[in-house]
Protein backbone atom coordinates (compact mmCIF):
# COMPACT_ATOMS: atom_id res chain seq x y z
CA UNK A 1 0.00 0.00 0.00
CA UNK A 2 2.77 1.92 0.19
CA UNK A 3 4.64 1.74 -2.83
CA UNK A 4 2.54 4.93 -3.97
CA UNK A 5 3.02 7.95 -2.19
CA UNK A 6 -0.82 8.78 -0.56
CA UNK A 7 -2.19 11.39 -1.69
CA UNK A 8 -3.87 12.34 1.57
CA UNK A 9 -2.50 10.24 4.67
CA UNK A 10 -4.56 11.23 8.44
CA UNK A 11 -3.03 9.84 11.02
CA UNK A 12 -4.47 9.62 14.94
CA UNK A 13 -6.46 12.75 14.04
CA UNK A 14 -8.70 13.95 17.07
CA UNK A 15 -11.41 16.86 17.21
CA UNK A 16 -13.37 17.68 20.24
CA UNK A 17 -15.97 20.54 19.82
CA UNK A 18 -16.00 22.37 23.63
CA UNK A 19 -19.02 23.82 24.46
CA UNK A 20 -21.58 22.89 27.19
CA UNK A 21 -22.16 20.10 25.24
CA UNK A 22 -18.95 18.87 24.37
CA UNK A 23 -18.81 16.63 20.82
CA UNK A 24 -15.92 14.31 20.22
CA UNK A 25 -16.15 14.67 16.79
CA UNK A 26 -13.04 12.92 15.69
CA UNK A 27 -11.41 10.56 17.80
CA UNK A 28 -8.11 8.73 16.62
CA UNK A 29 -8.87 8.83 13.02
CA UNK A 30 -6.33 6.97 10.36
CA UNK A 31 -7.22 7.08 6.56
CA UNK A 32 -5.52 6.99 3.58
CA UNK A 33 -6.54 8.20 -0.49
CA UNK A 34 -4.11 7.15 -2.88
CA UNK A 35 -3.74 8.82 -6.27
CA UNK A 36 -6.29 7.04 -8.44
CA UNK A 37 -8.06 5.75 -5.87
CA UNK A 38 -11.86 6.38 -4.72
CA UNK A 39 -12.38 6.26 -0.82
CA UNK A 40 -15.55 5.61 0.74
CA UNK A 41 -16.23 7.62 4.15
CA UNK A 42 -19.71 6.13 5.47
CA UNK A 43 -21.20 7.23 8.60
CA UNK A 44 -24.37 8.53 9.98
CA UNK A 45 -25.43 12.27 10.54
CA UNK A 46 -22.75 13.41 13.23
CA UNK A 47 -20.09 10.53 12.90
CA UNK A 48 -17.40 13.38 12.03
CA UNK A 49 -17.42 13.07 8.40
CA UNK A 50 -18.11 16.65 7.76
CA UNK A 51 -15.42 17.45 10.74
CA UNK A 52 -12.94 15.27 8.91
CA UNK A 53 -12.73 17.22 5.89
CA UNK A 54 -13.32 20.39 7.20
CA UNK A 55 -9.90 20.17 8.55
CA UNK A 56 -8.18 18.42 5.67
CA UNK A 57 -8.68 22.27 4.18
CA UNK A 58 -7.65 24.35 7.15
CA UNK A 59 -11.62 25.23 8.03
CA UNK A 60 -11.49 23.92 11.46
CA UNK A 61 -8.38 22.89 13.59
CA UNK A 62 -7.45 19.59 14.98
CA UNK A 63 -7.06 19.03 18.49
CA UNK A 64 -4.37 16.22 17.67
CA UNK A 65 -2.74 13.70 14.94
CA UNK A 66 -1.82 14.70 11.61
CA UNK A 67 -2.93 15.28 7.98
CA UNK A 68 -0.38 15.18 5.26
CA UNK A 69 -1.95 16.52 1.60
CA UNK A 70 0.37 15.20 -1.13
CA UNK A 71 3.65 15.49 1.24
CA UNK A 72 2.77 19.00 2.71
CA UNK A 73 1.65 19.28 6.11
CA UNK A 74 -2.19 20.56 6.32
CA UNK A 75 -2.17 21.40 9.66
CA UNK A 76 0.79 23.80 9.12
CA UNK A 77 0.21 25.20 6.06
CA UNK A 78 -3.57 25.22 5.79
CA UNK A 79 -3.20 27.46 2.27
CA UNK A 80 -1.04 25.15 0.63
CA UNK A 81 -3.18 22.48 1.50
CA UNK A 82 -6.37 24.36 -0.06
CA UNK A 83 -4.11 24.71 -3.70
CA UNK A 84 -3.62 20.93 -3.51
CA UNK A 85 -7.27 20.08 -2.67
CA UNK A 86 -10.95 20.90 -4.42
CA UNK A 87 -14.30 20.19 -2.23
CA UNK A 88 -17.46 19.99 -3.02
CA UNK A 89 -19.64 21.16 -0.08
CA UNK A 90 -22.68 19.17 1.43
CA UNK A 91 -24.74 22.39 1.03
CA UNK A 92 -25.23 23.52 -2.48
CA UNK A 93 -23.17 26.53 -2.95
CA UNK A 94 -25.86 29.20 -4.35
CA UNK A 95 -24.75 30.90 -7.91
CA UNK A 96 -27.72 33.28 -8.33
CA UNK A 97 -26.75 36.06 -10.44
CA UNK A 98 -24.67 33.27 -12.64
CA UNK A 99 -25.27 30.40 -15.38
CA UNK A 100 -24.12 26.84 -14.13
CA UNK A 101 -21.46 27.07 -16.93
CA UNK A 102 -20.29 30.67 -16.18
CA UNK A 103 -19.83 29.22 -12.47
CA UNK A 104 -17.58 26.23 -13.32
CA UNK A 105 -15.62 28.33 -15.57
CA UNK A 106 -15.14 31.15 -12.91
CA UNK A 107 -14.28 28.76 -10.32
CA UNK A 108 -11.85 26.52 -12.43
CA UNK A 109 -9.98 30.20 -13.46
CA UNK A 110 -10.04 30.99 -9.56
CA UNK A 111 -8.84 27.81 -8.88
CA UNK A 112 -6.23 28.32 -11.58
CA UNK A 113 -7.07 26.88 -14.53
CA UNK A 114 -5.91 28.76 -17.79
CA UNK A 115 -9.52 30.31 -19.94
CA UNK A 116 -9.16 27.77 -23.30
CA UNK A 117 -8.30 25.05 -20.69
CA UNK A 118 -11.35 26.07 -18.37
CA UNK A 119 -13.78 26.34 -21.00
CA UNK A 120 -13.03 22.91 -23.22
CA UNK A 121 -13.31 21.15 -19.70
CA UNK A 122 -16.69 22.73 -18.60
CA UNK A 123 -17.40 21.55 -21.90
CA UNK A 124 -16.83 18.28 -21.37
CA UNK A 125 -18.16 17.90 -17.76
CA UNK A 126 -21.74 19.70 -19.10
CA UNK A 127 -21.99 16.99 -21.86
CA UNK A 128 -20.41 14.39 -19.46
CA UNK A 129 -23.74 15.10 -16.65
CA UNK A 130 -25.69 15.49 -19.48
CA UNK A 131 -26.84 18.96 -17.68
CA UNK A 132 -26.64 20.95 -21.39
CA UNK A 133 -30.51 22.18 -21.59
CA UNK A 134 -29.54 24.24 -18.14
CA UNK A 135 -25.99 25.14 -18.36
CA UNK A 136 -26.74 28.86 -19.92
CA UNK A 137 -29.81 29.19 -18.18
CA UNK A 138 -29.76 31.40 -14.84
CA UNK A 139 -29.59 29.38 -11.47
CA UNK A 140 -32.71 30.95 -10.22
CA UNK A 141 -34.25 28.71 -12.95
CA UNK A 142 -32.45 25.52 -11.98
CA UNK A 143 -33.57 22.39 -10.37
CA UNK A 144 -32.11 21.35 -6.88
CA UNK A 145 -30.52 18.04 -8.97
CA UNK A 146 -28.91 20.20 -11.79
CA UNK A 147 -27.10 22.61 -9.00
CA UNK A 148 -26.18 19.83 -7.03
CA UNK A 149 -24.45 18.78 -10.57
CA UNK A 150 -22.79 21.85 -10.98
CA UNK A 151 -21.23 21.86 -7.90
CA UNK A 152 -19.60 18.65 -8.33
CA UNK A 153 -18.58 20.49 -11.74
CA UNK A 154 -17.03 23.39 -10.52
CA UNK A 155 -14.81 20.82 -8.12
CA UNK A 156 -13.84 18.83 -10.99
CA UNK A 157 -13.16 21.28 -13.51
CA UNK A 158 -9.75 22.26 -12.39
CA UNK A 159 -9.45 19.16 -9.98
CA UNK A 160 -6.45 18.80 -7.10
CA UNK A 161 -4.43 16.48 -6.20
CA UNK A 162 -7.13 15.46 -3.59
CA UNK A 163 -11.16 15.77 -4.42
CA UNK A 164 -13.25 15.51 -1.80
CA UNK A 165 -17.03 15.30 -2.18
CA UNK A 166 -19.37 15.80 0.38
CA UNK A 167 -22.65 13.44 -0.64
CA UNK A 168 -22.53 14.56 -4.26
CA UNK A 169 -25.54 12.31 -5.52
CA UNK A 170 -28.37 14.31 -3.32
CA UNK A 171 -31.26 15.36 -5.34
CA UNK A 172 -29.73 14.27 -8.83
CA UNK A 173 -31.99 12.03 -10.75
CA UNK A 174 -31.51 8.08 -11.05
CA UNK A 175 -30.22 8.39 -14.62
CA UNK A 176 -27.74 11.31 -14.03
CA UNK A 177 -26.79 9.33 -11.05
CA UNK A 178 -25.52 6.89 -13.05
CA UNK A 179 -23.73 9.38 -15.07
CA UNK A 180 -21.87 11.35 -11.89
CA UNK A 181 -20.60 8.05 -10.65
CA UNK A 182 -18.84 7.21 -14.00
CA UNK A 183 -17.75 10.96 -13.52
CA UNK A 184 -16.35 10.46 -10.05
CA UNK A 185 -14.58 7.46 -11.90
CA UNK A 186 -12.96 9.20 -13.89
CA UNK A 187 -11.19 11.77 -11.86
CA UNK A 188 -9.83 8.97 -9.85
CA UNK A 189 -8.98 7.40 -13.06
CA UNK A 190 -6.86 10.75 -14.34
CA UNK A 191 -5.03 10.56 -11.10
CA UNK A 192 -6.93 12.46 -8.00
CA UNK A 193 -7.49 10.85 -5.22
CA UNK A 194 -10.76 10.81 -4.62
CA UNK A 195 -12.49 11.26 -0.68
CA UNK A 196 -16.12 10.05 -1.57
CA UNK A 197 -18.67 11.27 1.77
CA UNK A 198 -21.99 9.63 1.03
CA UNK A 199 -25.20 7.79 2.84
CA UNK A 200 -25.46 5.94 -0.22
CA UNK A 201 -24.23 3.17 0.22
CA UNK A 202 -25.83 1.07 -2.71
CA UNK A 203 -24.51 2.96 -5.25
CA UNK A 204 -21.23 4.21 -4.25
CA UNK A 205 -20.66 0.32 -4.20
CA UNK A 206 -19.52 -0.06 -7.74
CA UNK A 207 -17.30 3.18 -7.30
CA UNK A 208 -15.61 3.02 -4.55
CA UNK A 209 -11.91 0.95 -3.92
CA UNK A 210 -11.70 0.95 -0.24
CA UNK A 211 -13.83 2.11 2.28
CA UNK A 212 -13.86 3.65 5.83
CA UNK A 213 -16.69 3.45 8.25
CA UNK A 214 -16.95 6.19 10.94
CA UNK A 215 -19.10 5.87 13.84
CA UNK A 216 -19.58 8.34 16.83
CA UNK A 217 -15.89 10.13 16.01
CA UNK A 218 -14.11 6.45 15.19
CA UNK A 219 -12.89 4.44 12.16
CA UNK A 220 -14.73 0.90 13.01
CA UNK A 221 -14.05 -0.94 9.63
CA UNK A 222 -11.82 0.04 6.46
CA UNK A 223 -11.40 -2.51 3.88
CA UNK A 224 -12.10 -3.06 0.17
CA UNK A 225 -16.03 -3.28 -0.65
CA UNK A 226 -15.36 -7.03 -1.29
CA UNK A 227 -12.90 -7.66 1.77
CA UNK A 228 -16.02 -5.97 3.76
CA UNK A 229 -18.41 -8.14 2.60
CA UNK A 230 -16.34 -11.07 3.27
CA UNK A 231 -18.79 -12.36 6.21
CA UNK A 232 -21.64 -12.27 4.89
CA UNK A 233 -20.70 -14.44 1.57
CA UNK A 234 -23.35 -17.18 1.39
CA UNK A 235 -26.48 -14.63 2.77
CA UNK A 236 -29.06 -12.99 0.95
CA UNK A 237 -30.86 -9.79 1.83
CA UNK A 238 -34.79 -9.39 1.65
CA UNK A 239 -36.52 -6.53 0.98
CA UNK A 240 -40.02 -5.41 1.65
CA UNK A 241 -41.96 -2.62 0.38
CA UNK A 242 -43.91 -2.94 3.15
CA UNK A 243 -47.77 -1.52 3.55
CA UNK A 244 -48.20 1.75 5.82
CA UNK A 245 -49.04 0.22 9.31
CA UNK A 246 -48.41 -3.36 8.58
CA UNK A 247 -46.62 -5.41 11.15
CA UNK A 248 -44.26 -7.93 10.35
CA UNK A 249 -43.42 -11.15 11.86
CA UNK A 250 -40.08 -12.53 10.50
CA UNK A 251 -39.00 -16.23 9.83
CA UNK A 252 -37.04 -17.41 12.50
CA UNK A 253 -33.87 -17.96 10.29
CA UNK A 254 -33.01 -14.49 9.20
CA UNK A 255 -31.19 -12.25 11.02
CA UNK A 256 -30.11 -8.32 11.82
CA UNK A 257 -33.82 -7.11 10.29
CA UNK A 258 -34.19 -3.48 10.09
CA UNK A 259 -37.49 -1.63 9.46
CA UNK A 260 -38.51 1.81 8.03
CA UNK A 261 -41.81 2.82 7.75
CA UNK A 262 -42.90 1.32 4.14
CA UNK A 263 -39.43 -0.75 3.83
CA UNK A 264 -38.10 -3.50 5.54
CA UNK A 265 -34.70 -5.48 5.27
CA UNK A 266 -33.25 -8.69 6.65
CA UNK A 267 -30.14 -10.60 5.86
CA UNK A 268 -30.97 -14.39 5.13
CA UNK A 269 -28.80 -17.35 5.13
CA UNK A 270 -28.65 -18.90 1.37
CA UNK A 271 -30.34 -22.22 2.59
CA UNK A 272 -32.67 -20.44 3.90
CA UNK A 273 -33.61 -18.70 0.58
CA UNK A 274 -36.37 -20.89 -0.70
CA UNK A 275 -38.43 -20.94 2.09
CA UNK A 276 -38.05 -17.05 2.50
CA UNK A 277 -39.21 -16.22 -0.91
CA UNK A 278 -42.40 -18.99 0.11
CA UNK A 279 -43.12 -16.61 3.29
CA UNK A 280 -42.78 -13.64 1.71
CA UNK A 281 -45.15 -14.59 -1.45
CA UNK A 282 -47.47 -15.76 1.43
CA UNK A 283 -47.29 -11.86 2.45
CA UNK A 284 -47.32 -10.14 -0.99
CA UNK A 285 -51.24 -12.11 -1.41
CA UNK A 286 -52.50 -11.19 2.37
CA UNK A 287 -51.63 -7.84 1.21
CA UNK A 288 -49.42 -7.12 4.31
CA UNK A 289 -46.30 -6.29 1.78
CA UNK A 290 -46.33 -4.75 -1.98
CA UNK A 291 -43.50 -6.29 -3.02
CA UNK A 292 -40.17 -7.96 -2.14
CA UNK A 293 -37.16 -8.85 -3.58
CA UNK A 294 -33.90 -11.17 -2.82
CA UNK A 295 -30.96 -10.48 -3.85
CA UNK A 296 -26.80 -10.97 -2.52
CA UNK A 297 -25.85 -9.24 0.45
CA UNK A 298 -24.76 -5.55 -0.39
CA UNK A 299 -22.61 -3.38 1.39
CA UNK A 300 -25.10 -1.73 2.61
CA UNK A 301 -26.51 -4.71 5.25
CA UNK A 302 -22.64 -4.40 6.13
CA UNK A 303 -22.79 -0.93 7.10
CA UNK A 304 -26.10 -1.72 8.35
CA UNK A 305 -24.60 -4.35 10.42
CA UNK A 306 -21.43 -2.32 11.45
CA UNK A 307 -22.92 0.61 12.76
CA UNK A 308 -26.20 -1.10 13.93
CA UNK A 309 -23.40 -3.30 16.22
CA UNK A 310 -22.33 -0.31 17.62
CA UNK A 311 -24.62 2.92 17.03
CA UNK A 312 -27.33 1.32 19.25
CA UNK A 313 -30.91 2.03 17.70
CA UNK A 314 -30.80 5.80 17.68
CA UNK A 315 -31.00 5.68 13.49
CA UNK A 316 -34.18 2.83 12.96
CA UNK A 317 -36.63 5.51 14.34
CA UNK A 318 -39.58 3.26 14.35
CA UNK A 319 -37.88 0.63 16.23
CA UNK A 320 -36.71 -3.14 15.17
CA UNK A 321 -38.93 -5.28 14.59
CA UNK A 322 -36.46 -7.88 17.59
CA UNK A 323 -40.22 -9.33 19.46
CA UNK A 324 -41.70 -10.06 15.92
CA UNK A 325 -39.26 -12.36 14.48
CA UNK A 326 -39.18 -15.29 16.80
CA UNK A 327 -42.49 -15.82 15.58
CA UNK A 328 -42.31 -18.34 12.99
CA UNK A 329 -45.72 -18.93 12.87
CA UNK A 330 -45.80 -16.84 9.64
CA UNK A 331 -43.18 -18.73 8.35
CA UNK A 332 -44.95 -22.24 8.90
CA UNK A 333 -47.91 -20.95 7.23
CA UNK A 334 -46.36 -19.52 4.45
CA UNK A 335 -44.41 -22.98 3.82
CA UNK B 1 -0.90 32.24 -10.12
CA UNK B 2 -1.32 35.51 -9.21
CA UNK B 3 -2.95 37.13 -6.64
CA UNK B 4 -4.15 40.21 -8.66
CA UNK B 5 -5.70 38.06 -11.47
CA UNK B 6 -7.65 35.53 -8.46
CA UNK B 7 -9.10 38.92 -6.99
CA UNK B 8 -10.47 40.61 -10.16
CA UNK B 9 -11.91 36.64 -10.60
CA UNK B 10 -13.30 36.82 -7.23
CA UNK B 11 -14.19 40.17 -7.35
CA UNK B 12 -16.11 39.07 -11.03
CA UNK B 13 -17.62 36.44 -9.13
CA UNK B 14 -19.01 38.65 -6.18
CA UNK B 15 -20.50 41.09 -8.58
CA UNK B 16 -22.13 38.41 -10.75
CA UNK B 17 -24.01 36.84 -7.64
CA UNK B 18 -25.10 40.23 -6.77
CA UNK B 19 -26.00 41.01 -9.82
CA UNK B 20 -29.82 40.52 -9.58
CA UNK B 21 -29.65 42.80 -6.50
CA UNK B 22 -27.82 45.40 -7.98
CA UNK B 23 -30.95 47.28 -9.24
CA UNK B 24 -32.63 47.16 -6.10
CA UNK B 25 -29.29 48.08 -4.54
CA UNK B 26 -29.30 51.35 -6.50
CA UNK B 27 -32.87 51.82 -5.66
CA UNK B 28 -32.46 51.67 -1.89
CA UNK B 29 -29.42 53.79 -2.53
CA UNK B 30 -30.97 56.56 -4.20
CA UNK B 31 -33.66 55.95 -1.65
CA UNK B 32 -31.02 57.22 1.25
CA UNK B 33 -29.59 59.91 -0.60
CA UNK B 34 -33.33 61.60 -1.58
CA UNK B 35 -34.07 60.96 2.39
CA UNK B 36 -31.33 62.77 3.54
CA UNK B 37 -31.50 66.07 1.14
CA UNK B 38 -35.03 65.88 0.79
CA UNK B 39 -36.49 64.64 4.40
CA UNK B 40 -34.41 67.01 6.34
CA UNK B 41 -34.92 69.77 4.51
CA UNK B 42 -38.25 69.58 4.94
CA UNK B 43 -37.64 68.96 9.03
CA UNK B 44 -35.81 72.24 9.22
CA UNK B 45 -38.30 74.29 6.60
CA UNK B 46 -36.30 76.30 4.28
CA UNK B 47 -32.66 75.90 5.27
CA UNK B 48 -30.77 79.29 5.19
CA UNK B 49 -27.28 78.34 2.99
CA UNK B 50 -25.11 76.66 5.58
CA UNK B 51 -27.31 74.44 7.00
CA UNK B 52 -27.97 73.78 3.19
CA UNK B 53 -24.45 72.75 2.74
CA UNK B 54 -24.70 70.39 5.73
CA UNK B 55 -27.58 68.77 4.18
CA UNK B 56 -26.02 68.59 0.90
CA UNK B 57 -22.62 67.46 1.28
CA UNK B 58 -24.03 64.92 4.04
CA UNK B 59 -26.16 62.96 1.92
CA UNK B 60 -23.11 61.32 -0.43
CA UNK B 61 -21.24 60.41 2.94
CA UNK B 62 -24.49 58.78 4.29
CA UNK B 63 -24.85 56.47 1.29
CA UNK B 64 -21.28 55.63 0.99
CA UNK B 65 -21.31 54.96 5.08
CA UNK B 66 -24.80 53.02 4.67
CA UNK B 67 -23.61 50.50 1.86
CA UNK B 68 -20.38 49.66 4.01
CA UNK B 69 -21.71 49.60 7.48
CA UNK B 70 -25.43 48.06 6.81
CA UNK B 71 -25.65 46.21 3.14
CA UNK B 72 -21.67 45.04 3.47
CA UNK B 73 -22.42 43.33 6.74
CA UNK B 74 -25.84 42.05 5.74
CA UNK B 75 -24.43 40.28 3.01
CA UNK B 76 -21.49 38.42 4.72
CA UNK B 77 -24.15 37.61 7.25
CA UNK B 78 -25.91 36.11 4.84
CA UNK B 79 -23.32 34.12 2.79
CA UNK B 80 -22.53 33.07 6.14
CA UNK B 81 -25.81 31.56 7.04
CA UNK B 82 -26.31 30.03 3.61
CA UNK B 83 -23.09 28.64 3.72
CA UNK B 84 -21.67 30.14 0.63
CA UNK B 85 -18.67 31.46 2.90
CA UNK B 86 -17.47 28.42 4.23
CA UNK B 87 -17.10 27.10 0.84
CA UNK B 88 -15.24 30.61 -0.41
CA UNK B 89 -12.57 29.81 1.94
CA UNK B 90 -12.25 26.48 0.77
CA UNK B 91 -10.65 27.66 -2.48
CA UNK B 92 -7.19 28.14 -3.30
CA UNK B 93 -6.91 31.72 -2.81
CA UNK B 94 -4.66 33.61 0.12
CA UNK B 95 -7.00 35.02 2.61
CA UNK B 96 -6.06 38.33 2.08
CA UNK B 97 -6.36 38.23 -1.53
CA UNK B 98 -9.96 36.99 -0.89
CA UNK B 99 -10.93 40.38 1.87
CA UNK B 100 -9.14 42.54 -0.88
CA UNK B 101 -11.73 41.75 -3.44
CA UNK B 102 -14.84 41.44 -1.26
CA UNK B 103 -13.88 44.97 -0.20
CA UNK B 104 -13.24 46.13 -3.50
CA UNK B 105 -16.74 45.28 -4.72
CA UNK B 106 -18.72 47.06 -1.75
CA UNK B 107 -16.67 50.26 -1.99
CA UNK B 108 -17.75 50.25 -5.78
CA UNK B 109 -20.81 49.36 -4.91
CA UNK B 110 -21.13 52.29 -3.26
CA UNK B 111 -20.70 54.68 -5.71
CA UNK B 112 -23.54 55.27 -7.47
CA UNK B 113 -25.53 56.13 -4.52
CA UNK B 114 -22.53 58.60 -3.65
CA UNK B 115 -22.97 59.86 -6.97
CA UNK B 116 -26.88 60.40 -6.71
CA UNK B 117 -26.52 61.84 -3.50
CA UNK B 118 -24.24 64.92 -4.57
CA UNK B 119 -26.93 65.01 -7.73
CA UNK B 120 -29.76 65.68 -5.40
CA UNK B 121 -28.26 67.63 -3.01
CA UNK B 122 -27.34 70.19 -5.57
CA UNK B 123 -30.38 70.33 -7.25
CA UNK B 124 -32.18 70.55 -4.17
CA UNK B 125 -30.88 73.40 -2.65
CA UNK B 126 -29.20 74.97 -6.02
CA UNK B 127 -25.83 75.32 -4.54
CA UNK B 128 -22.03 75.59 -5.88
CA UNK B 129 -19.68 73.10 -5.00
CA UNK B 130 -15.75 73.80 -4.98
CA UNK B 131 -14.74 69.98 -5.36
CA UNK B 132 -10.97 68.96 -4.82
CA UNK B 133 -8.98 67.61 -7.20
CA UNK B 134 -8.52 64.81 -4.28
CA UNK B 135 -12.04 64.10 -4.30
CA UNK B 136 -11.83 60.38 -6.02
CA UNK B 137 -9.29 59.60 -3.40
CA UNK B 138 -11.63 61.19 -0.77
CA UNK B 139 -14.55 58.67 -2.28
CA UNK B 140 -12.75 55.45 -2.17
CA UNK B 141 -10.95 56.30 1.70
CA UNK B 142 -14.80 57.11 2.79
CA UNK B 143 -16.24 53.69 0.88
CA UNK B 144 -13.46 51.88 2.21
CA UNK B 145 -13.27 52.26 5.72
CA UNK B 146 -17.25 51.90 6.08
CA UNK B 147 -17.04 48.60 4.08
CA UNK B 148 -14.06 47.39 5.92
CA UNK B 149 -15.80 48.33 9.55
CA UNK B 150 -18.91 46.63 8.39
CA UNK B 151 -16.66 43.43 6.61
CA UNK B 152 -15.18 43.19 10.25
CA UNK B 153 -18.19 43.61 12.11
CA UNK B 154 -19.84 41.11 10.53
CA UNK B 155 -16.87 38.32 10.51
CA UNK B 156 -16.49 38.72 14.11
CA UNK B 157 -19.90 38.57 15.12
CA UNK B 158 -22.42 36.29 14.76
CA UNK B 159 -24.21 36.33 11.81
CA UNK B 160 -27.96 36.81 13.92
CA UNK B 161 -26.06 39.87 16.14
CA UNK B 162 -24.35 41.34 13.16
CA UNK B 163 -28.16 41.99 11.42
CA UNK B 164 -29.08 43.53 14.39
CA UNK B 165 -26.42 45.86 14.66
CA UNK B 166 -26.99 47.12 11.17
CA UNK B 167 -30.39 48.06 11.95
CA UNK B 168 -29.32 49.76 15.02
CA UNK B 169 -26.11 51.90 13.27
CA UNK B 170 -28.58 53.14 10.47
CA UNK B 171 -30.10 55.07 13.18
CA UNK B 172 -26.99 56.30 14.62
CA UNK B 173 -25.80 57.13 11.09
CA UNK B 174 -28.81 59.11 9.93
CA UNK B 175 -29.48 60.92 13.42
CA UNK B 176 -27.14 60.74 15.71
CA UNK B 177 -23.76 61.55 13.88
CA UNK B 178 -22.67 64.83 12.84
CA UNK B 179 -22.85 64.10 8.98
CA UNK B 180 -25.94 65.99 8.45
CA UNK B 181 -25.48 69.08 10.80
CA UNK B 182 -22.39 70.34 12.27
CA UNK B 183 -21.58 68.49 15.69
CA UNK B 184 -22.04 71.45 18.26
CA UNK B 185 -25.57 70.38 18.13
CA UNK B 186 -25.24 67.31 19.75
CA UNK B 187 -25.03 66.90 23.48
CA UNK B 188 -21.35 66.83 24.66
CA UNK B 189 -21.37 62.89 25.84
CA UNK B 190 -21.99 62.30 21.86
CA UNK B 191 -19.60 64.61 20.71
CA UNK B 192 -16.85 63.14 22.69
CA UNK B 193 -17.85 59.59 21.22
CA UNK B 194 -17.96 61.16 17.63
CA UNK B 195 -13.88 61.91 17.97
CA UNK B 196 -13.11 58.78 18.00
CA UNK B 197 -15.76 57.17 15.75
CA UNK B 198 -15.19 57.06 12.64
CA UNK B 199 -18.37 58.59 11.17
CA UNK B 200 -17.46 62.30 11.73
CA UNK B 201 -13.85 62.16 9.69
CA UNK B 202 -16.09 60.56 6.75
CA UNK B 203 -18.38 62.88 6.78
CA UNK B 204 -15.44 66.15 7.15
CA UNK B 205 -13.44 64.53 4.20
CA UNK B 206 -16.45 64.44 1.86
CA UNK B 207 -17.53 68.09 3.04
CA UNK B 208 -13.95 69.31 2.52
CA UNK B 209 -13.08 67.33 -1.13
CA UNK B 210 -17.17 68.52 -1.67
CA UNK B 211 -16.58 72.43 -1.08
CA UNK B 212 -12.95 72.60 -1.19
CA UNK B 213 -12.58 76.18 -0.75
CA UNK B 214 -14.93 76.94 3.10
CA UNK B 215 -13.98 73.36 4.71
CA UNK B 216 -10.72 71.41 5.21
CA UNK B 217 -10.08 67.78 6.94
CA UNK B 218 -8.09 68.02 10.68
CA UNK B 219 -5.33 65.43 10.24
CA UNK B 220 -6.56 64.01 13.50
CA UNK B 221 -9.29 62.92 11.52
CA UNK B 222 -7.28 61.20 8.72
CA UNK B 223 -5.81 59.40 11.60
CA UNK B 224 -8.91 58.01 12.92
CA UNK B 225 -10.03 56.93 9.53
CA UNK B 226 -7.01 55.04 9.29
CA UNK B 227 -6.80 53.39 12.40
CA UNK B 228 -10.63 51.93 11.94
CA UNK B 229 -9.63 50.46 8.64
CA UNK B 230 -6.46 48.71 9.68
CA UNK B 231 -8.15 48.09 12.73
CA UNK B 232 -11.19 46.54 11.02
CA UNK B 233 -9.33 44.96 8.12
CA UNK B 234 -7.02 43.26 10.71
CA UNK B 235 -10.35 41.99 12.28
CA UNK B 236 -12.04 40.27 9.11
CA UNK B 237 -8.54 38.84 8.10
CA UNK B 238 -7.96 37.09 11.04
CA UNK B 239 -11.50 36.03 11.53
CA UNK B 240 -11.00 34.63 7.81
CA UNK B 241 -8.18 32.98 8.62
CA UNK B 242 -9.44 31.28 11.94
CA UNK B 243 -9.98 27.64 12.63
CA UNK B 244 -12.65 26.00 14.70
Amino acid sequence: MTQQQEVLSIRGLSKRYRGRRGVQANDGIDLDVLPGQVVGLLGHNGAGKTTLVNQVVGLVRPDAGSITLAGVDAVARPDEARRLASIQAQANVPITGLSPRSAIELVGRIRGGERRAVQARTRELVETLDIGAWADVPAQKISGGVARLTAFAMTAVHPGRLVVLDEPTNDVDPVRRRLLWRAIRELADDGAGVLLVTHNVREAESVVDHLVVLDRGRVIAADSPGGLAAGLRGTLTVELDVVPGAQIAWPATVRDVTRERLRATATVPAEAAADVVRWAQGLVETGTVERYSLTAASLEDVYVRLVGDSGGGAHDPDGATTDARTADAVLGGAA
Amino acid sequence: MNGARQALLLAQWQLRRQSTMLPLLVVVQTAIAVATVVGYGLLVGDPPPEVAVFLATGAPTVTLISVGLVMTPQMLAQSKLEGSLDWMRTLPVPRVVFLLSDLAVWTLLALPGMVLGVVAGVMRFDLELSVAPWILVAVLVISLTAASVGYGMASVLPPALAMIMTQLLIFVVLLFSPISYPAERMPDWLQQAHEVLPIEPMAQLMRAGLVDDTFSVPGRSLVVLAAWTAVSVGGALMALRRRA
